[in-house]
């Protein structure tokens, strides 16, 4: 009896005396079933929520961009009927890239639609405005092109969000949640460079025309291929064809087409081409570090890198390059004084690489890529 | 997981400031940039020479660097 008794009262006093512990093992079974059974909804929830703000935020963006272009378009251009309708279906334009399936002459056509796609737009808005102010033109171009991407990144992170709300899909909307600060600082760039653009600022990646300007500098400009301008000057013996984009207009010219025609068309037989770009640096790196390398510095969709890769080859002409780290906020807003006090020192990287690489009597070629906005020549 | 959406980056209020430098004495002066102005422009007198000054370089720092 008595042993009895206390082994039931030893069996009470553990179950009063644990009473805690089986609720903790409860909850911690409970949590795990719901983490195990729920968890990845709960998941999509909070991303869902969260892209559901991004979103907010790039609307709000690519509406300010959107009224940014009318009211330039309104009181700096002087439209002469509201621009609003044009400006909306400028907005939803579409460039239809061509077929890549057969890949022989592909950049001839993408140069074709591309270049087919800028006329129309400096077209279009030479007919919106009531001037022809060159630089006011390529302004409103640009701020319709900023304007453009804002439009299309909403479209697109749109476009995901509500497909993964749809089909109820985990991996895309964490996908979308992931990548999502990454595109708000892209278009957070973008829309900041409206506001330089307005002003018409020079922009980081302008430093490559900055430093080409000054040996352009009171010689003879001539007009060598679309909104680019070349001059022909001397260094130590060597003479210089040195190329820019027509500034201060918001232009990036075609400078592929210019190295073509001075090494294809004009006979010039150059032991060297320099050219000298801003480039995106990583993150870490200092602004305005200047690095130097081999090979075609220029971005873009590629149509110019190919036909300067292509001249330079079949010349058999080494390429060169000088770059200014940047990044790309600071590639398309306000020159940083970092960048601009980079110019100096890449004009002695300039001299040095033209004296290293070439003798007296040859000739160079010296491209500054970028856009010139607020930088003439 | 639970990563936030950073706010559009706040930055220090940026300055951008217009270099007019003398062609022939180097005299750099430094100004706040106006519409209108781009680099290689012709600029005020050189208050050294008086020969006429231009646009060197145009860019912007931030408001607290300048102090
Ligand atoms: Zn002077």
């Amino acid at each position: 009896m008595t042993s009895v008794m206390s082994i039931s009262a030893a069996v009470l006093q553990v179950t009063s005396g644990d009473l805690t512990t089986y609720l903790y093992i409860a909850f911690f079974g409970l949590l795990f079933v719901v983490q195990f059974a729920f968890g990845t909804r709960l998941q999509s929830y909070f991303a869902i929520n969260e892209i559901s703000r991004g979103l907010n935020k790039l609307r709000v963006m690519k509406d300010k961009a959107r009224k940014d272009a009318i009211d330039y378009l309104v009181n700096v251009g002087k439209a002469q009927a509201d621009p609003t309708q044009r400006v909306d279906q400028f907005l939803d334009y579409v460039t239809i890239m061509p077929v890549d399936i057969d890949p022989s002459g592909l950049v001839g056509k993408i140069d074709h639609v591309v270049t087919t796609n800028n006329d129309r737009v400096r077209a279009e808005v030479g007919s919106l405005l009531n001037q022809n102010n060159p630089v006011t033109v390529s302004i409103s171009e640009n701020l319709l092109e900023v304007a453009t991407s804002l439009n299309q990144i909403h479209k697109i992170v749109r476009h995901f969000y509500l497909l993964g709300k749809k089909t109820n899909s985990y991996f895309t909307l964490v996908q979308l949640q992931m990548l999502m600060p990454m595109i708000i600082q892209e278009a957070d760039a973008l829309l900041n460079a409206t506001d330089s653009f307005r002003m018409g600022e020079p922009v980081g990646d302008g430093i490559g025309p900055v430093v080409v300007s000054r040996f352009m500098a009171g010689k003879e400009k001539r007009v060598i291929a679309k909104d680019t301008v070349m001059a022909i000057t001397e260094y130590k013996g060597r003479k210089l064809y040195v190329l820019k984009a027509d500034g201060p207009m918001a232009y990036v010219g075609q400078p592929g087409v210019a190295i073509q025609k001075i090494v294809s068309e004009m006979g010039v037989k150059p032991s060297a081409i320099v050219m000298i770009d801003a480039a995106l640096k990583l993150e870490g790196e200092k602004t305005g570090e200047i690095a130097e390398g081999v090979g075609a510095a220029i971005g873009g969709i590629g149509v110019e890198k190919f036909q300067i890769e292509e001249a330079a080859t079949k010349a058999k002409v080494p390429l060169y390059a000088i770059l200014v780290k940047q990044s790309i906020l600071e590639a398309i807003t306000v020159m940083r004084k970092e960048i601009a006090e980079a110019a100096d020192k890449v004009a002695e990287v300039l001299n040095r690489v033209i004296e290293e690489k070439t003798k007296e009597g040859d000739e160079v070629v010296v491209a500054g890529i970028g856009n010139t906005l607020g930088v003439a020549q | 997981m639970m990563s936030s959406v950073p706010g559009a980056d706040r930055k220090s209020k940026l300055l951008v400031y217009t270099i007019e430098e003398c062609p022939v004495c180097g005299q750099k002066t430094k100004r706040a940039f106006t519409v209108g102005d781009y680099i290689t422009k012709e600029a005020s007198k050189c208050p050294k020479c008086s020969n006429t000054a231009r646009v060197s370089l145009v860019y912007a720092e931030s408001a607290k660097q300048s102090g």
